[in-house]
């Protein structure tokens, strides 16, 4: 059975529910979250699906650098996530700060708020990009499920 | 550009302070650079009486020996009139035109959050658009103000 | 944005509760039954700092900077900037240069009208709306991918003129792409004028009249729906629009049905320039060389955004780097109209009302924070549960997007 196969039997099993979260993006990363949801990247095949709730949350896709503004409402939300969780940095500026990175008002990507599983890079990060990081991340989580 | 002439021969005419202060810098864009003390006649008489009806937007800018603050008037959507004013150093302030254009309520507010400049008649609650919690007396835009790798820091 | 509260009105207290965890919230609601009875918008959400990051850096860095405040109109706030920088630096670009400036910005146009008209669809609950958008925004996506390099933040501007040539091979692609995209635009525009269940949610809701509107200086198609004559394109024309032959769309619908009517009516409109641009392309270089240091000046660049005018102002002092850049996005002109709109209004409303300025703001995570004045209770709620409420509030009403989803998926 191929990899592909495997994950996708998983996590139609376990469903897992992710949440999007916007932590101060110019939102070119939060559209093609959205696009890789729409019929021709279909990120939901995998399994995934999008909620509204951190309460019962498994994977946190943060877009955007990490506004001085928005730092203790993701660290909220990161605590109400039960574990096991998975945070997913979308895009440069989620990696790192991108651009903004040294911008007063800025901190710098969401691993200087949070710890971050899997980082997605580009300006914005494309869709085809974001299914590639969501299926190693789900890859992962099945080799770990092993051990 | 006639329109661009009648409006600065009509606003050289009525205000002589005016005379040498009305620049046409190309078509649809002039200039007009407005003794701070006459700023409320001036303004009314643009909006009021010379169909200046919209405001794109307020800039304010440091321009270190004192403050620079530019009216961005729009005429028609068309012609641009920018009407700039400048205010000293201690105590900046000017006086708010909400009144006429109620949008510039966030337009005076960025002035008041980045530089500093105190805006009569403008109640203001909370901070836009820095972050709740920044320090008081630290204005971003403010030429000697520079940003620390560690965060808000000051000169 | 601090709208004037009725003697009668309970002040919504402004500030946090618990300083230690605060959670930034982006609209403070007094709610009275049902009705919003006055409203506060905060922003400073995704306050980055970049016009100080801009006086730190070069021109050239700036243009890249700029490009990034927003996701959705980047070339918009690319071009503006350029814009003003080639002005003041007195850099004549060519024509050929405008012409695809031109180009790119109407098929921003196009992919951000289409995003929008999904996104609009999924506040109301017509999630197979925002399927078929977003399916045909990816026939746009792929043709700026071609174009500029990228699917956003196409890097296409540089300060003289543009970096990437369009090839005839590309232009044959793109009036290939126009075709298609007419075609289901007119069916959105049927779709639009014919379907009871959406107009009947669309009309009387976030209603402006043309007075307010005018009052509180409504920008792009907001302002347009409530019947102001106003486009940038045509008043203060920038790039190649001087020589485009193209319709301002204006309605007097005064309400979120006006707004999606001008929105579907401007796609048309921009097929139609983006034919002529193809077809009447100059020839010539497509940039001009442009100084390190831009000489000491100023100017106010003026830019027809999907959402509105944008505005930018540059002031320039000699050096490589700038000494003020003023950005005034076309949404923040709207914040008071959106505020006016959802006075005296049902909270049901609110998710289509602030979706229908199309704002430049990230809405699917904003908290809102509620003070009933029934239950004397003040409470935080996600945008979400306020959309979904929304959707049930006018389901019991017999507005309801089910039967029209499924039919959808037929199709």
């Amino acid at each position: 059975m191929s990899v592909i196969t495997k994950i996708v039997r998983w996590a139609r099993v376990k469903s897992p529910w992710m949440l999007h979260f916007n932590t101060g993006a110019c939102n070119a990363c939060d559209i093609e979250i959205v696009a890789a949801l729409t019929p021709r990247y279909d990120l939901e095949r995998f399994g995934v699906l999008l909620k509204g709730t951190p309460r019962h949350a498994d994977i946190l896709m943060c877009s955007g650098p990490v506004t001085k503004q928005v730092e203790s409402r993701l660290l909220r939300i990161y605590e109400q996530m039960p574990h096991p969780k998975f945070v997913v940095a979308v895009g440069t500026c989620a990696c790192s700060g991108g651009v903004f990175k040294g911008c007063y008002s800025v901190k710098a990507g969401i691993d200087s708020a949070i710890p971050v599983s899997v980082y997605i890079p580009g300006c914005p990060a494309s869709p085809k990009a974001i299914i590639d990081g969501m299926v190693k991340l789900l890859e992962s989580v099945e080799e770990e499920k092993k051990r | 550009m006639a329109g661009e002439d009648k409006i600065k021969q009509e606003l050289t005419e009525r205000f002589g302070y005016l005379k040498d202060a009305v620049t046409i810098q190309r078509e649809r864009r002039i200039i007009v650079e407005s003794p701070a003390a006459n700023f409320a006649e001036v303004f009314d008489y643009l909006v009021n009486k010379m169909g200046f009806s919209g405001l794109s937007a307020i800039t304010g800018m440091d321009e270190v020996t004192g403050f620079a603050v530019i009216y961005h008037l729009t005429r028609e959507g068309s012609i641009v009139l920018n009407l700039r004013i400048r205010v000293p150093r201690e105590n900046p302030s000017i006086k708010t035109v909400t009144q006429y254009f109620p949008a510039a309520d966030a337009y005076e507010r960025e002035l008041a959050d980045l530089l500093g400049i105190k805006i009569d008649g403008l109640t203001i609650n909370h901070h836009y658009p820095l972050p709740d919690g920044w320090p008081e007396g630290q204005y971003p835009l403010r030429k000697d103000w520079h940003n620390s790798a560690s965060g808000e820091q000051k000169d | 944005m601090h709208d004037s509260h009725n003697a009668g009105d309970v002040q919504v207290p402004i500030g946090p509760q618990h300083p230690s965890l605060k959670e930034p919230e982006s609209f403070l609601l007094t709610l009275r039954g049902e009705k919003i009875t006055s409203v506060d918008v905060i922003l400073g959400y995704n306050h980055r700092g970049i016009e100080k990051a801009c006086e730190e850096r070069t021109y050239v860095q700036d243009l890249y900077l700029i490009e990034r405040i927003c996701g959705i109109c980047s070339h918009s706030h690319s071009t503006a900037f350029v814009q003003a920088v080639e002005e003041i630096a007195g850099l004549d670009i060519p024509k050929r240069a405008k012409y695809i400036r031109t180009l790119v910005a109407e098929l921003e146009r196009v992919h951000s009208h289409l995003l929008w008209l999904g996104v609009a669809g999924h506040e109301v609950g017509f999630d197979t709306l925002l399927m078929y958008t977003w399916r045909d925004r990816e026939i746009v996506m792929d043709l700026l991918a071609t174009l500029t390099g990228n699917r956003v933040n196409y890097g296409i501007n540089t300060i003289g003129g543009v970096r990437r040539d369009v090839t005839p091979e590309q232009a044959e692609e793109a009036l290939k792409a126009m075709e298609k995209l007419e075609e289901s635009t007119n069916y959105f525009i049927e779709l639009a004028s014919k379907e009871i269940t959406l107009i009947k949610r669309l009309s009387g809701v976030g209603v402006v009249s043309n007075e307010d509107a005018v009052k509180l200086g409504a920008v792009g198609p907001t302002g347009r729906a409530s019947g102001i004559q106003r486009d940038v394109r045509r008043d203060d024309p920038y790039a190649a629009y001087g020589e485009l032959d193209f319709d301002v769309i204006v309605d007097n619908h005064n309400d979120v049905y006006g707004r999606t009517l001008v929105r579907v009516k401007e796609l048309k409109e921009s097929f139609k320039m983006i034919r002529q641009i193809l077809k009447n392309m100059p020839d010539g270089p497509i940039a001009v060389k442009a100084p390190r240091k831009i000489p000491a000046g100023e100017a106010v660049s003026r830019y027809e955004a999907p959402r509105g005018e944008d505005m930018h102002y540059v002031r320039a002092n000699g050096t490589d780097k700038p000494d003020r850049v003023k950005v005034r996005p076309p949404t923040l002109a709207n914040i008071q109209v959106v505020a006016h709109m959802l006075k005296d209004r049902y909270l049901a409303d609110m998710p289509i009302v602030i979706a229908a300025i199309d704002p430049c703001f990230s809405c699917t995570d904003r908290m809102i924070s509620i003070n009933n004045l029934d239950t004397k209770k003040k409470e935080t709620v996600i945008w979400n549960k306020i959309r979904l409420m929304g959707i049930e509030h006018y389901k019991k009403q017999g507005i309801d997007f089910t039967e029209l989803n499924k039919k959808f998926f037929m199709v």
